[in-house]
């Protein structure tokens, strides 16, 4: 556990790979918008689950993995 | 009206149909590698697709998607196209299906390519996990399009999954080989007559889309031989010339193979102008 994570103030998340911390309560939804992410414009998961649009008032919670999708050109 | 007169020598009257949608164009057109979102724009123009494929990926910190997703939405709002999201680099039957809840909140649409790959080397589907993913994402209300190999059982444990359609490699992707066995996909089409099967994946010319529209398949799906062309939009129209050409000749009724010569012109007895002279 991080120093930070003794604070209870706050707690890091694993953010595309990279430790994020934000406040301790933080929703998904208060990350993306913090992040200054439309919400439509992403697609989110945590800890390899998909985390839809409309259930991202989750609380994160330390050491969550949370990744964020968006388009891109395929085949 | 003449049934192949006209500048689409009859397509817009021979629609395929997925999930009760009719479309009228065969070629399904990839987004990858175009020099820049314009000439993307220009591509699906030409080609006339109304399916267009695109991914999703992690978003890296300060990475963008170079606005190509509005580009092309205006393109394809002009001819009807719809996206169809893909599961690329999914290499579980899990990772696929999340990919895929994604990609339908994301894209607002539930058809789906499906691609669960196997072998990093060639990138061919994984058929165990192909099928997994298949049958989860059916029950989850997606249209599938599984990305598969030609081995005709995979694609018949597929259609019992569920599969909208059926999309058999032609070659490995990206490959640009053509349709390295005619024999798998021609047994393909005979033994599943009724399937929607699109050939995806390693056509490289437009005589390889007509080859498979002639054998029977109902669309192609392409990428890199249009986006890696010089001129990927003249690409892309040349590719629909072939599609519509294959297509086509398979209604019209493509003659059988012989194995000797069987003389054309109807003569009787000897040349007429050969012989002893008067």
């Amino acid at each position: 556990m991080s120093s930070k994570d003794r604070d209870a103030s706050t707690i890091t998340v694993q953010l595309d790979g990279q430790p994020h911390e934000v406040r301790a309560g933080t929703t998904l939804a208060q990350l993306v918008h913090a992040l200054g992410h439309e919400p439509q414009a992403i697609s989110t998961a945590v800890n390899g689950s998909f985390v839809a649009r409309s259930a991202r008032d989750r609380v994160l919670g330390s050491n969550d993995v949370v990744l964020f999708f968006q388009p891109v050109v395929g085949g | 009206m003449d049934p192949v007169a006209g500048t689409d020598c009859g397509m817009s009257s021979d629609p395929w149909q997925v999930d009760g949608v009719s479309l009228h164009s065969r070629f399904l057109l990839g987004t990858a590698g175009y020099p820049s979102p314009q000439v993307l724009a220009r591509a699906i123009r030409a080609s006339g697709t109304q399916l267009v494929t695109v991914g999703l990926r992690r978003r890296l910190a300060a990475a963008g998607d170079n606005g190509f997703l509005q580009i092309i939405r205006q393109a394809m709002a002009e001819q009807g196209a719809r996206l169809l999201p893909n599961t690329a680099g999914c290499t579980t039957a899990r990772e696929a299906v999340e990919l895929a809840h994604m990609a339908r909140e994301l894209y607002d649409t539930a058809w789906l390519k499906l691609e669960v790959v196997g072998d990093e080397y060639t990138l061919q589907p994984d058929p165990q996990e192909l099928v997994v993913a298949a049958r989860q994402l059916v029950k989850d209300g997606f249209v599938v399009f599984p990305y598969c190999t030609d081995d005709l059982v995979t694609c018949k444990r597929l259609l019992d999954a569920g599969c909208a359609v059926l999309m058999p490699w032609g070659a490995p992707i990206g490959s640009g080989q053509g349709l390295i066995n005619p024999f798998a996909l021609r047994l393909l089409r005979e033994r599943l007559p009724d399937a929607v099967l699109v050939i995806d994946a390693g056509i490289g010319a437009p005589s390889d889309a007509a080859l498979a529209l002639e054998m029977g398949y109902d669309a192609i799906l392409l990428n890199s031989a249009v986006s890696q062309a010089a001129d990927p939009a003249r690409m892309a129209a040349a590719f629909k010339a072939g599609v519509v050409a294959g297509r086509t000749a398979y209604r019209a009724g493509v003659m059988a193979r012989q194995d000797f010569a069987v003389a054309t012109t109807p003569v009787t007895g000897d040349p007429l102008l050969i012989g002893e002279a008067p």
